[in-house]
């Protein structure tokens, strides 16, 4: 485990559970400026139906808003998702200090996975921190679109090997209930 | 809600309105957030500087997606317009002129007779073609920006301007909808019961 930085210019990074509607507020901001405003997502994708339904975590330096993660929770699993940093604080392992956050908060909760559909440039970055693909790469296969990646929450007890699932489903329109997800093939 | 161009063929559809519901003030935020914080670099606590709840914001959407924001506060003698957004990809459109006419046209129709704003430096020109006043030739800055103070006046019209000799539903209505009956004219039907007339002040010893 690499050694995250507790403090920027003089001011100490937090992490901190969305409780009041401000937090909540703080996240959605943090989203939306490095979602819609640098990647141009759509608004109607980045705000999906799904925010009602998950547990938000806040990064600040000092009191300022500068990193949020989503966590949705399966009954086999928890899922980390819309991880994001405010440009000018990134390369601080912010992003890392969400993740373990969402890691602690799983464990608390008796949640032994943690699941993720990654960007396949940000494989490594999640590699790194201790995560493996879902299913392994295939020589000359296709390149894929989103990459199905795994964690164990208490890394002395690692996974069973789980089986491969056919085909992992991302539904681009808003789901209000978790039919896209691959419940019965990321389980232990 | 307005139409500012009739949907033909393949024209996107720009709809208008106060935001009023949480969700609307919501993608107000998330668009503030999208162009101050995300493409500006603004600070948050600079961007939600606490008169958020004490304003009015004004939502745009294209094709139903939200593309632009406003915020407006009302001053004693004048309406101050603030935090004007627009998403980078909606930015060729030339909504900034008709957005900004419908906030006028909003403003006056409660009954305010000027328009002020801050303007940044590279949008006077726009400001002015638009028929809007230096107040002076003050330039200041603030969040990196340096701005002028701009106003503009507004034809009121002393029939329909609110006043309070106006009908009473009428200062009921919702306010992007003066003109339109409001939902608390339909309950006027129910009749007056007073359910509340053998109450006293204190409820509570």
């Amino acid at each position: 485990m690499s050694i995250v930085k507790q403090s920027i210019g003089g001011e100490p990074v937090t992490t901190k559970l969305a409780m009041k509607m401000e937090d909540s507020m703080q996240a959605f901001a943090v989203r939306a400026a490095c979602f819609i405003g640098e990647l141009d997502v759509p608004y109607s994708e980045e705000f999906d139906g799904h925010d009602f339904g998950a547990t938000h975590v806040i990064a600040y330096v000092g009191d300022e808003p500068v990193g949020a993660v989503r966590v949705r929770w399966f009954q086999s699993f928890a899922m980390p998702e819309r991880l994001a940093v405010i440009q000018r604080f990134r390369g601080n392992k912010i992003g890392q200090l969400l993740i373990e956050r969402c890691r602690k908060l799983a464990e608390t909760r008796g949640c032994n996975m943690l699941y993720a559909q990654v960007l396949p440039n940000d494989v490594t970055y999640w590699e790194k921190q201790g995560w493996r693909r879902l299913v392994a790469e295939e020589a000359g296969g296709a390149p894929k679109r989103i990459v199905a990646m795994v964690r164990a929450v208490d890394p002395s007890k690692p996974l069973p090997e789980v089986e491969a699932p056919e085909s992992i489903v991302l539904r681009p329109e808003p789901q209000l209930d978790a039919s896209g997800l691959p419940l019965g093939t990321a389980s232990n | 809600m307005s139409l500012l161009n009739e949907p033909a063929g393949n024209q996107p559809v720009v709809t208008i309105k106060l935001a009023s519901t949480s969700d609307e003030l919501m993608q107000c935020f998330a668009l503030r957030s999208a162009v101050y914080i995300g493409e500006q670099q603004c600070p948050y606590w600079e961007e939600f500087d606490g008169n958020d709840f004490t304003a009015t914001h004004l939502i745009l959407y294209v094709d139903g997606e939200p593309a632009s924001s406003m915020r407006l506060r009302w001053f004693g003698t004048f309406a101050k317009f603030e935090r004007a957004v627009i998403l980078k990809r909606y930015r060729s459109m030339g909504l900034f002129i008709p957005f900004t006419q419908w906030a006028m046209e909003f403003a006056r129709k409660k009954g305010y007779s000027r328009v002020y704003l801050h303007s940044q430096h590279r949008l006077w020109p726009i400001m002015e073609r638009q028929g809007f006043k230096k107040v002076d030739d003050k330039i200041f800055h603030f969040s990196d920006h340096e701005y002028g103070a701009y106003y503009c006046d507004l034809a009121i019209d002393a029939k329909d301007t609110p006043t309070m000799y106006s009908d009473p539903l009428v200062l009921n209505r919702p306010e992007d909808q003066l003109d339109t009956p409001g939902i608390l004219e339909q309950s006027v039907e129910r009749g007056a019961t007073n359910p509340h007339a053998g109450w006293s002040e204190r409820r509570s010893n």
